[in-house]
């Protein structure tokens, strides 16, 4: 008889209208192990532990903690019962310090009621000196970098005693090298008798901190397997069920004219803080452009201001050749730019419209969708059939609103809409986040389609593989500025000591 | 903050812009002052040149980048200026009779009820739920305040009565905004329209077209003598704070307690996190709705106490709708104050100020008492156009929470 | 940076949201407002049944003074003659609600919550008063110089609140309300004795009456008949419609409405829609003081300012109609039904007393508005809360509408 794990699931199984998100998963987590989940986007790994961190309830199976059953029905239980989990969200409220941050819900008070803040500072000092983290508990979570916001999330559950920790894509927002001091961390938390679920869809870093593996596909366990011995080929096929091929296949780009250009641009962010400051770039027709770097560092700011979403403080932004600087959002739309959005509900789409009016969302008061402030519903609905028929979007027709359709199809609608526009310059903004690998396949051969088309495309995006497997040339962002050019074979090591802000040289 | 970094960036110098609005104002607050005692100026050149001076330190502060009190200088010029030689016009005596110590006393009469109102909003809104309902469960307190006053022959009871009633509210408001997910401002605005329904058709139903008896017991005075008599100050604290009603006390002491709450104690900064980023409070295992319930329902037991005090502690009857809009002005004062106690109560003041400003001069002065109403609501207009783009919301307000 | 709005992006179309869409085609949108009126009488019969009365005779009582049994052809004589009057009262107070509607619900699709209808249909009802008094035109210029006076005035105060709102963010709720004051005591002021526009009558508190010329003219009835405003109403809700669904315009505004940061990334101004919405809004509601004033009521009292409610009825007329033309226009002809009918001229006080009956009429729209918005609770009375538990949030807020002022 070995040991009864820290952890076991039984047979949880978990309905979403329409979508079987778990189905009948059989998990299990031993002292002092590294247990990874891994699937791809929409397998079920969040939900999974979702469920165990008490924020859903399933519709049948077991918990079971050091071999006795529990139940599990709010966040409050599973900390009582020492799960602490780092959300892929962090769940920190940037307008609050790092202590308030830490101690919200287990002050430490002055008679029970007054908050004892210099008690919780000194708690958060304590903690961090023990893992050796630097950080500022009087600092407020929006002034911290992406890092540090994790390490607060990690000194949450430990300040609340965790014994249990679950990190869900935690290394999604970091650069390789603060990866690989989160892998440290992590290393050493085991070493103190912690368990850890880490959660990814990224086959080397699983590959490298496990212990063990469990692979989740479209809501059923597929194996469970010990990380030693396993190969990527192998993940890759467990994870997807067919071949993947991890590679885009393109041709060597024949870059032409420069047909967007940046020079010295500054922006603010929305706190009135230089976001981007003096950076300068230009694309060529026929080519991607990745901009690497990690979340914050100014993308969303270039983005808008490129796309005229945002004034500029100093710079100048050319468009085929004309400034257009001063120019509005519409106007560039206009002269041949092309956007894809980084947060397709929120911007990419009104989701309370329909299929048909959301194609037409730059162009609806143009012919042949509007005449003299007339629209013509018909043509609407003619172009977006179109559409659907030629992108392959699912889950409804014209009539349809946006959002009933999944988060691919979304994506697919957008990327429609924008390149059906045949622009000269296209804007895409980390087009394949959330999406499974069948629609960011479609969406990753489409770009490459476009470029071959000879549109000029600038890809902004978080994940180095999809940077590193679309970019013709790649510039890596960091606090606001261009720290680096690279081919397209440049080293995935080479790009995160750049992302950190080290000139590679 | 970024506002404090770029001033420390560009370092203090005699004409930085923001200095340079403040001596706008300083100009405008000036010109009016020398229309009164004791100066009494009564030549228009003095005002219309001191108008344009602080007009055109006002222009030179918005064209260097200090928009805000930029354009409250120049408003100000305006304004002031008009008034300044509107008050040269007058004696001295009918001026003394509206600008004194009665009109800083009327200034914390009018306050308070919207005080009252605008901390209890505090609360909800702190949250992350919008209560636009306030004047409904101002309405609720003013009416329920009076009939238990009435039917127990004692304001204490008429108080806890109004409270009660007015947390029932909302309570209701809670149920739909939390529980049912409804539209928040509509849920609010419904709340609005049931009080004024259900406290009219009550009113007339137990009261008849009569209305209130007179000689309601009235919430007391708190009478401080020893104020009128203090060496140096007296003359001013005496009138001014000697006679106040119980409640405006009550409303001082609420505003340095609300703010220990929400700022210094733990359920304040469970409160705020809910409001900020409920799904982070509910991972730490906070209840959200249970916290917004409580919030809510707080809200409006404070708002019924202010209006228990226009009812039972102002006037000593009620009147159909006799919140007339201060719900509104609270909020106003709310946004205004940026979701903080102090700040907000400032604005109250403000508001009050301009109340008691608009009673004085229509009783003095030959002002229609009309036009004068009109007073508050366009100060409050004015001030939501000078501060709101500025003024940030908790992050979540307005939006229902759901647990996954 | 955490991000609080960021979640939810797998995109699985929600239960609630499908069920919500099938009770929109299934019951063709009637279900909820049917259910929120059938339950806001219910709990305003318990109101009435508290206070000592029979809500049955209460209802019935209101119902006999809408007029609606005019159309129940065994009503003859006498009574039938009183009926047809009540029917004209009911749709010449239909008229405005419809078009104080429309100022809420155009609004509305655009993301706001205009509560200032009442101070713009005062303001439209002033400036149509201005013309109609002071300025001689012949009758075929008259009336039209009148309303184009109101949808002027009406535009100006909705847009100040849509400027407001566009310019420094300030929200549109609480300007609106000190509009709304504003309006009603500035119009109390041009009146009140000694006032820049009282009338002739120096002792009374009152305009002089447009002038012949100025009236519109009546088509049923003698006295207060119905007048030919009903008409003009009736355009309105089909140019309505047609503004919101067929134009560029209504494009904008209803995409402004549903996502205001989409909207701007799709090239669309959204504070020039924000203002635009307010003063289209403003022009309905002027409207409707125009039509009030120059086809029954052609003058306008110091206290007329302090009974005023059509502006606010709109509202519950708005949501009870779904900002639907055509949901409107029934919920006008409900609402009207409602206020005629709780009148002290059309209630028969020995059965109840008209001045209970007002706030009962104010009390059940509450509850209309209340259940209508909270369209989950109907839902779940349907017997659907299985799968409502387990939804997200029934339907797109208007974004910018119900966030605080952002």
């Amino acid at each position: 008889m070995t040991e009864a794990p820290v952890l076991e699931l039984r047979g949880i199984t978990k309905r979403f209208p329409g979508v079987l998100a778990n189905d009948d998963i059989h998990f299990d987590l031993r002292r002092g192990e590294v247990h990874a989940l891994l699937g791809e986007n929409g397998a079920g790994k969040s939900t999974l532990m979702n469920i165990l961190y008490g924020l859903y309830r399933p519709d049948a199976g077991q918990i079971l903690l050091n071999g006795s059953p529990v139940e599990i029905d709010s966040p409050r239980a599973a900390i009582d019962h020492g799960i602490g989990m780092v959300h892929q969200h962090f769940m920190l409220i940037p307008v609050m310090t790092v202590a308030e941050n830490i101690v919200l819900a287990a002050e430490p008070t002055v008679g029970g009621v007054f908050l004892d803040t210099a008690a919780a500072r000194s708690r958060v000092e304590q903690l961090a000196d023990r893992f050796s983290f630097a950080i500022d508990p009087d600092a407020r979570v929006e002034n911290i970098s992406v890092g540090q916001q994790q390490r607060v999330e990690i000194l949450k559950a430990l300040y609340r005693r965790a014994d249990i920790l679950i990190l869900d894509e935690p290394t999604a927002v970091l650069t390789p090298q603060e990866s690989q001091e989160l892998f440290a961390i992590l290393q050493e938390l085991r070493k103190e008798g912690m368990s850890i679920i880490f959660i990814s869809h990224k086959l080397n870093e699983v590959l490298e901190i496990a212990d063990r593996i469990t692979v989740l596909r479209r809501g059923r366990r597929i194996d469970t397997l010990a990380a030693s011995g396993a190969t990527e080929t192998e993940l890759a096929r467990l994870m997807v069920g067919r071949e993947v091929l991890l590679e885009v296949e393109k041709a060597p780009a024949s870059p032409g004219e420069v047909l967007l250009e940046a020079e010295g641009l500054r922006v603010l962010d929305d706190r009135g803080l230089e976001a981007v400051r003096g950076l300068s770039l230009a694309i060529r027709a026929g080519e991607i452009l990745g901009v690497a770097g990690v979340d914050g560092n100014g993308q969303s700011e270039l983005i808008d201001a490129l796309s005229g979403l945002r004034k500029t403080v100093a710079g100048r932004v050319r468009l085929l050749g004309r400034d257009v600087t001063d120019a509005s959002a519409d106007e560039r739309l206009e002269r041949g730019l092309g956007h894809i959005p980084e947060d397709r509900q929120r911007r990419g789409l009104v989701l309370d419209f329909t299929i048909a009016e959301n194609v037409v969302l730059h162009d609806y008061d143009k012919p042949p969708f509007a005449r003299a402030g007339w629209t013509f519903p018909r043509q609407m609905t003619e172009r977006a059939r179109a559409l659907i028929e030629e992108f392959d979007v699912r889950g409804g027709g014209p009539e349809t609103l946006a959002r009933s359709l999944s988060g691919g199809n979304q994506q697919k609608v957008i990327l429609a809409r924008e390149v059906a526009r045949e622009p000269s310059v296209l804007l895409a903004a980390q087009p394949t986040r959330g999406l499974d690998v069948g629609a960011i396949e479609f969406i990753h051969r489409r770009l490459v389609r476009e470029r071959d088309a000879g549109r000029a495309i600038l890809l902004v995006s978080f994940e180095l593989d999809e940077i590193l497997s679309l970019a013709d040339r790649i510039v890596v962002l960091y606090e606001g500025r261009i720290v680096g050019e690279y081919g397209p074979n440049v080293s995935e090591h080479e790009l995160g000591i750049a992302m950190t802000g080290g000139r590679a040289a | 903050m970024s506002t404090g970094r770029t001033m420390l960036a560009h370092g203090r110098t005699a004409l930085e812009p923001r200095r340079l609005a403040i001596i706008g104002i300083a100009l405008a607050a000036l010109a009016v002052w020398t229309a009164l005692p004791p100066w009494m100026i009564r030549w228009e050149g003095v005002p219309v040149a001191l108008g344009l001076l602080a007009a055109a330190a006002g222009l030179a502060a918005v064209t260097r980048g200090e928009r805000r009190l930029g354009s409250w200088a120049l408003a100000l010029a305006g304004v002031a200026t008009v008034a300044a030689i509107w008050a040269q016009t007058k004696d001295e005596s009918s001026l003394g009779a509206v600008l004194n110590t009665g009109l800083l006393a009327a200034t914390l009469r009018f306050a308070t009820p919207l005080a009252f109102a605008a901390l209890g909003g505090l609360f909800s809104e702190r949250s992350g739920v919008v209560n636009i309902g306030l004047e409904g469960m101002m309405l609720m307190g003013a009416f329920f305040g009076i009939w238990a006053t009435i039917w127990s022959g004692s304001w204490v009871v008429g108080v806890l009565c109004a409270m009660v009633f007015g947390g029932l509210l909302a309570a209701v408001h809670a149920v739909f905004s939390i529980h049912l997910r409804a539209d928040q401002i509509v849920s609010g605005f419904a709340m609005n329209f049931l009080a004024l329904g259900l406290t009219g058709y009550l009113f007339i139903s137990i009261y008849g077209l009569q209305g209130t008896p007179p000689g309601v017991d009235r919430i007391p005075d708190v009478h401080l003598g020893f104020l009128h008599d203090l060496p140096a100050l007296g003359g001013l604290l005496g009138p001014v704070f000697g006679q106040l009603n119980l409640l405006i006390w009550v409303v001082l002491a609420l505003v340095v307690i609300v703010h220990v709450v929400i700022f210094r104690t733990a359920i304040g900064l469970r409160i705020r996190a809910v409001g900020e980023h409920p799904r982070a409070a509910d991972t730490v295992g906070i209840s959200v709705s249970r916290v917004r319930y409580g919030a809510v329902i707080l809200s409006g037991m404070l708002a019924a106490l202010g209006g228990a005090y226009l009812s039972v502690g102002f006037v000593g009857s009620f009147g159909q709708n006799m919140t007339a809009g201060r719900g509104f002005i609270a909020l106003a004062a709310l946004i205004f104050g940026k979701w903080k106690p102090i700040p907000t109560f400032g604005a109250c003041l403000l508001f009050g100020f301009a109340s008691g400003l608009a009673q004085r001069l229509q009783a003095e002065a030959d002002i229609s008492a009309n036009l004068i109403s009109t007073l508050p609501y366009i100060l409050v207009l004015a001030a939501l156009v000078g501060v709101v783009g500025r003024s940030v919301p908790p992050a979540a307000v307005g939006r229902p929470y759901v647990k996954q | 940076m955490s991000r609080p709005g960021a979640e939810g992006g797998d995109g699985r179309p929600r239960t609630v949201e499908v069920l919500t869409a099938w009770f929109e085609t299934r019951a063709g949108g009637l279900l909820v407002p049917l259910a929120a009126a059938i339950l806001a009488f219910l709990a305003g019969g318990l109101v009435v049944l508290f206070t000592g009365n029979n809500p049955l005779g209460v209802y019935k009582a209101i119902f006999d003074g809408t007029g609606l049994t005019y159309l129940f052809p065994w009503v003859q004589g006498s009574e039938r003659a009183t009926a047809a009057r009540n029917l004209q009262q009911t749709l010449l107070v239909a008229t405005p609600l419809m078009l104080t509607a429309i100022a809420v619900a155009f609004a509305f699709r655009c993301g706001m919550f205009n509560i200032g209808g009442q101070g713009q249909y005062w303001i439209g009802l002033i400036a149509a008063l201005v013309v109609g008094t002071h300025v001689d035109l012949p009758p075929a210029l008259h009336v039209p110089a009148c309303i184009l006076a109101a949808i002027v005035a009406g535009a100006i105060w909705g847009g100040v609140a849509g400027v407001l709102k566009a310019t420094v963010g300030a929200h549109e709720v609480i300007s609106t309300i000190m509009l709304n004051w504003i309006a009603i005591f500035g119009g109390k002021y041009l009146f009140e004795l000694g006032g820049p526009l009282q009338g002739e009558e120096e002792f009374i508190p009152r305009s002089n009456d447009v002038t012949a010329s100025a009236k519109l003219p009546a088509i049923w009835g003698t006295l207060q008949p119905l007048h030919a405003g009903i008409f003009v109403a009736l355009a309105a809700l089909v140019v309505y419609h047609l503004l919101l669904n067929r134009t560029t315009l209504g494009y904008e505004v209803r995409a402004v409405g549903f996502n205001p940061e989409a909207a701007r990334y799709g090239g669309i101004s959204v504070s020039r829609n924000y203002f635009l919405a307010m003063a289209i809004a403003g022009t309905f509601a002027g409207l409707a003081g125009a039509l009030d004033l120059l086809g029954w009521k052609f003058r306008v009292a110091t206290n007329d300012f302090d009974v005023g409610m059509l502006g606010f009825i709109g509202i519950a007329v708005a949501l009870l109609g779904r900002n639907k033309a055509v949901g409107i226009l029934f919920a006008a002809l409900f609402f009207a039904a409602l206020q005629v009918g709780t009148s002290t001229r059309q209630l028969d006080p020995t059965v109840f007393p008209p001045a209970l009956a007002v706030n009962l009429a104010t009390i059940i729209q509450a509850l209309i508005i209340l259940f209508v918005g909270a369209e989950i609770l109907i839902v779940s009375l349907w017997g659907a809360r299985r799968y409502v538990r387990r939804g997200r949030r029934v339907r797109a807020q208007p974004a910018g509408g119900s966030g605080g002022a952002a």
